[in-house]
């Protein structure tokens, strides 16, 4: 039976995420409508012909009302088309591609980094409320919620590229570079990135960890006499483990964003500093779709780790 | 995925011994640049950028030599001139092939100029001179003119904007007769050059852009660096073995670096503010003599390059030393006088219509100059917004004269003054008046050097006079190279065959 | 109890910085725009508190200045976010009809990184203050709306509120005699960090070079503006740097602070 219910809620939240899906399209769509002026003239530069305008114009259908424009636009979209970057002139989702592994590593590299910090510190402060301890890591946490990215990216470059050599300031692939030569130039910016998630999750996990140890179950294991670390690795964790996920996943987006700056302060080919580039060279196919390769991305993820939470935890499927 | 495989802890040390063999391969330059080409075809451009990376890909007949006088290059010989100036023959050199095997004959050369004047901005406005292109055998064209045109040999030997020659069939593509050759292009990451196997230099010595260039690095890579301190940035690391258009601000630092060395080109050229003469506020001549009044070059090139060590604000065109040089003309510059520019702007019915400040942030100079102009056009009661954009995005834009009424640029000083966007009708600016017209064709008919240096003091006053632009001062250009850069002669566009990096 | 002391500090420190900023021209005599080129680059002193810029304008003056612009583009951001999520929130937690398609639409505009949707719609917009307020306010107002629509449905199944339906009061009456009284805690604390975050993101985007035009000064433009001086002048990052830290540590700790003192099951951070 169980199982049934599973699949009955996985079915349910794939209709939503469905439909999330389509509002996250028709946004995309309008933001590019907003943009003033003739897109057609905007898209072909200051350098097309009238001619060429009015061909793109009708090539896209710009003429029709905007319901046909819409259904064309998602019509293009299901063949996987994201239409074409003019600046890089190539299609926009091979573009994204070529850039998708430094911002795919950034991301791991600095999630990483952030757990391996965020994770032991939280649970040890959740375990002393109160203490010492635990107010000094609260108090660096919300020190590190509010220092700017790029000020820390900043102040990193100076210090380890610049005054002491020891990393590349900026910069990532090479040919025939192998990845190794790659990790080296994202150490600095994933340990930027990662600091200021670390502070983030380390909160979170604090705060999962203490509702955790407030459980019945918690505090009759205790009684029953199981030795704290067992407690805490045995039940605790698993149990604080679903809000993490989750806080993970929402940290996702918080990483892209993060990603955007990061990548421009480090000089890394990412998707981040390519829609900045796109944006200062007024490539709008690119933003486009950078944007809702990005958002589509962050669904999927969520769905997945929604599942996953699911298929972890029994009480949730109520 | 290797990460895996090694697990994260053996990354360090690899990491260090991977970098250091991958940054010590012998003959393999890598250049980093202001950023991303906004085309490879330099014929469409008249950006500094497209000639420095184009010019080791593609090749004109003409090149400059010592001293700037004009050289063969894929021309035999220096052309030979009918007695009224009118028919230029220019003989071919038989042994030049493009980078596909193929021999170059008469009618890519043909072909080529054709597409030069009909496409680009100084190919179109030489074109108006052109009567007609023909072949003069199988190794030799002839051009002949309507009226005695002198910057001709320097036109064909420019290397943005320029007649480059390429494949009657295949016009405007990546086959051409450089050193090196196009091996692949990742925007925003590297533009990688190997050599041109069918590449034959010219014999004797090397003469500045003229005579042999030899393909001795293995390969080029131009790395885009957008941001003027991470180019600094990489200098000082040793990231780098050419670093193009740094700060002067970042001198101190690299004349004290063990990895770099400051490449000081002086005097390399001239920031100007371009003014839309064609349409918007800016077409009325009394707004733009209103502009020069407010403006202070002083505090522009003080912002701009710290100190006079890099540069100064000067007035004439060209700096002592320059045949060109004169004090004729010249004024309105240096007053910074804004509330005087606010009455001139009043009195020629100035009612606060916008003005468009175009900038790059990645010429540092360009945006520093920029703020001060805006901070002094403010005070003149100008209605001013500063549109910062990407370089190339700038170049692109400034093509439209509905898109802009001032744009910040620069320019080395140019061995012809011919060669000057503002000589130009089509350049952004658009400036064409009658005056101007009768000025520069006077100079361009001119043949005689005493001659044409006082024709060319005329157009220096017409360009006070009638303000198309507003000349900020002379500076000098500072670049670095690592400690293993030999053989590296220094140029305005610098180019990188005859170099080598030692081990 | 000690959260409350939170508050309070974080409510000095951000009246201090919003009384400094808003009496900038009683506290300096110098102007943030004028360029004084004689004067570039001088490091702190009794002249120049916090030393001048490469145009040779006093950076306390411009950190003061800098700070209206920044203050104002994320007390903006609050304001008109609280306004669209609070609406939107009411409808949807209140009227179960128009529940499912505003969650799905909440749902989609958080799909969307932040400071990415501001890019892609200042790219739209075009860049200039207002811009970036009406950017990062379509960014933060679903954020806000998420969170009013739980606490309403909450306060909706209330006694006193079912009783007040039930002796025939309107909905437009009982949302806004009940319901929004009771949003007031989550709405401050949700305000809060908007605040911090919009500040923040403005700092990014200026940073970026694509939000407010870099000759305005606010903290961002001038973090963006000094990073090339960090080895000569590291006073032109260090203060403006520190004035946002200052200024979002404040709304931090008023946030957090308040959702520990008031209901903590309605405060829930996004």
């Amino acid at each position: 039976m169980a199982d049934i219910t599973l699949l009955h809620l996985a079915v349910r939240r794939l209709v939503g995420m469905a439909a999330v899906m389509l509002i996250v399209v028709s946004i995309v769509f309008i933001i590019v409508r907003i943009a003033p002026g003739d897109p057609a003239a905007v898209m072909l530069g200051p350098e097309a012909t009238g001619a060429d305008v009015a061909a793109l114009r009708t090539a896209w259908g710009l003429d029709r009302p905007l319901a046909v424009q819409y259904l064309a636009y998602l019509g293009q979209l299901a063949r996987g088309d994201l239409g074409r970057s003019i600046f890089l002139d190539r299609p926009v989702l091979t573009a994204l591609q070529e850039r998708a592994e430094p911002t795919l590593l950034l991301s791991l590299i600095a999630i990483a980094i952030a757990l391996a910090i965020a994770l032991p510190t939280g649970i040890a402060a959740a375990l002393q409320p109160g203490s010492a301890f635990d107010q000094t890591v609260m108090a660096l946490c919300m020190g590190a919620a509010s220092l700017p990215t790029f000020w820390l990216g900043l102040v990193l470059i100076e210090l380890f590229a610049v005054r002491w050599g020891l990393l590349p300031a900026s910069g990532y692939d090479a040919p025939g570079a192998s990845i190794l030569y790659r990790l080296e130039h994202l150490i600095l910016p994933a340990t930027t990135l990662g600091l200021a998630s670390a502070a983030l999750v380390t909160r979170y996990t604090r705060a999962g960890m203490l509702d955790v140890l407030r459980e019945d179950y918690v505090r009759t294991a205790r009684a029953k006499g199981l030795g704290e670390r067992r407690v805490v690795l045995r039940h605790a964790l698993t149990t604080a483990a679903l809000p993490i996920l989750t806080v993970v996943g929402l940290t996702i987006a918080a990483l892209v964003s993060g990603a955007v700056v990061t990548e421009t302060v480090f000089g890394l080919p990412g998707v981040g500093s390519l829609v900045i580039s796109a944006v200062l060279r007024r490539d709008y196919p690119l933003i486009q779709g950078a944007l809702l390769v990005v958002a589509m991305l962050y669904v999927l993820i969520n769905f997945a780790i929604d599942m996953l939470c699911l298929v972890l935890d029994p009480r949730l499927r109520t | 995925m290797g990460i895996t495989r090694r697990g994260l802890g053996g990354v360090a040390l690899a990491t260090i011994l991977e970098a250091s063999t991958a940054r010590a391969a012998v003959g393999v330059l890598n250049v980093a640049t202001i950023g991303e080409p906004p085309t490879l075809d330099p014929m469409l451009s008249t950006a500094d950028l497209v000639g420095t990376i184009t010019q080791h890909m593609h090749e004109t007949l003409y090149t400059f030599g010592t001293n700037w006088a004009p050289t063969p290059l894929l021309a035999a010989a220096l052309p030979d001139i009918s007695a009224d100036g009118t028919v230029y023959t220019i003989p071919l050199r038989r042994d030049v092939k493009f980078n596909d095997g193929t021999p170059m004959g008469v009618d890519d050369v043909l072909a080529s100029l054709q597409r030069w004047m009909g496409n680009a901005t100084r190919g179109r406005q030489t074109g108006r001179s052109i009567a007609g292109i023909a072949a003069a055998g199988d190794s030799a064209i002839r051009i002949t003119l309507t009226e005695p045109y002198a910057p001709l040999v320097s036109l064909l030997a420019f290397n943005n904007s320029a007649a480059i020659i390429t494949p009657a069939g295949r016009q405007g593509g990546p086959v051409g007769t450089g050193p090196y050759q196009l091996r692949e292009h990742k925007p925003d990451q590297y533009l990688q050059l190997v050599r041109n196997p069918y590449y034959t230099p010219l014999a004797g010595p090397s003469q500045f852009y003229g005579g042999a260039r030899r393909p001795l690095l293995d390969e080029i890579r131009f790395i885009p660096v957008p941001d003027p301190d991470t180019r600094v940035a990489g200098a000082l690391t040793g990231q780098f073995d050419y670093i193009d258009n740094l700060s002067p601000e970042a001198f101190p630092r690299l004349d004290a670096s063990r990895t770099a060395r400051p490449v000081v080109l002086k005097p390399y050229g001239w920031p100007v503010l371009a003014m839309n003469t064609k349409q918007g506020p800016l077409a009325d001549i009394a707004l733009r003599r209103a502009i020069q009044t407010a403006l202070s070059p002083e505090d522009m090139m003080i912002a701009a390059f710290g100190s006079a060590q890099f540069g100064e604000p000067a007035g004439p065109m060209y700096p002592p030393g320059f045949p060109w040089h004169s004090d004729k003309g010249v004024v309105r510059y240096g007053e910074a006088n804004p509330e005087k520019a606010a009455a001139q702007a009043k009195a020629a019915g100035y009612a606060g219509a916008k003005i468009r400040l175009l900038a790059t942030r990645q010429y540092e100079f360009h945006y520093k100059i920029a703020q001060v102009a805006v901070e002094y056009l403010k005070l003149a009661g100008f209605n001013i917004e500063l549109q910062i954009a990407d370089w190339a995005t700038l170049t692109q834009r400034r093509t439209d004269p509905a898109l802009w009424e001032i744009y910040v640029t620069s320019s080395p000083f140019l061995p012809e003054p011919a060669l000057n966007g503002y000589m130009l009708e089509d350049s952004p600016g658009w400036w064409a008046t009658e005056r101007k017209r009768a000025a520069v064709r006077a100079f361009n008919r001119e043949g005689d050097a005493g001659r044409r240096a006082a024709l060319f003091a005329d157009i220096q006053t017409l360009i006070y006079d009638e303000a198309p632009i507003f000349k900020v001062g002379n500076f000098n250009s500072l670049a670095a190279r690592s400690t293993r850069l030999q053989g590296f002669n220094p140029a305005p566009w610098p180019f990188f065959w005859n170099a080598t990096l030692a081990a | 109890m000690r959260r409350r002391h939170l508050v309070w500090i974080g409510l000095v420190l951000l009246i201090a910085v919003t009384l400094a900023v808003a009496c900038a021209p009683w506290l300096t005599p110098y102007s943030p725009s004028r360029l004084s080129i004689a004067n570039r680059l001088q490091p702190p002193s009794g002249r120049w508190w916090f030393g001048t810029d490469d145009f040779g304008r006093d950076v306390f003056t411009r950190v003061l200045y800098g700070g209206r612009v920044s203050l104002l583009v994320g007390a903006s951001v609050v304001a008109m976010a609280t306004g669209l999520g609070v609406g939107l929130g009411l409808l949807a937690g209140y009227i179960r009809r128009l529940d499912a398609p505003i969650a799905r639409l909440l749902d989609a505009m958080m799909a969307f990184p932040d400071i990415l949707l501001a890019i892609a719609l200042l790219a739209a917009l075009g860049a200039s203050a207002g811009n970036v307020v009406a950017a990062l306010t379509i960014v933060y107002a679903p954020r806000l709306a998420r969170v009013v629509r739980v606490a309403t449905m909450i306060i909706r199944e209330l006694p006193y509120v079912e009783a007040a339906r039930a002796i025939g009061a309107t909905t437009p009456r009982i949302l806004l005699k009940h319901v929004l009284r009771n949003l007031v805690s989550p709405i401050l604390v949700q305000g809060s960090f908007i605040f911090a975050h919009a500040m923040l993101a403005e700092a990014g985007l200026s940073f970026l070079g694509i939000g407010i035009s870099p000759e305005v000064a606010t903290w961002g433009t001038m973090i963006s503006a000094g990073k090339g001086y960090l080895d000569r002048a590291p006073w032109l990052m260090l203060f403006p740097g520190m004035a946002i830290i200052l200024a979002v540590l404040s709304l931090q700790l008023i946030g957090d602070g308040l959702r520990d003192v008031l209901d903590p099951r309605l405060g829930k951070e996004v």
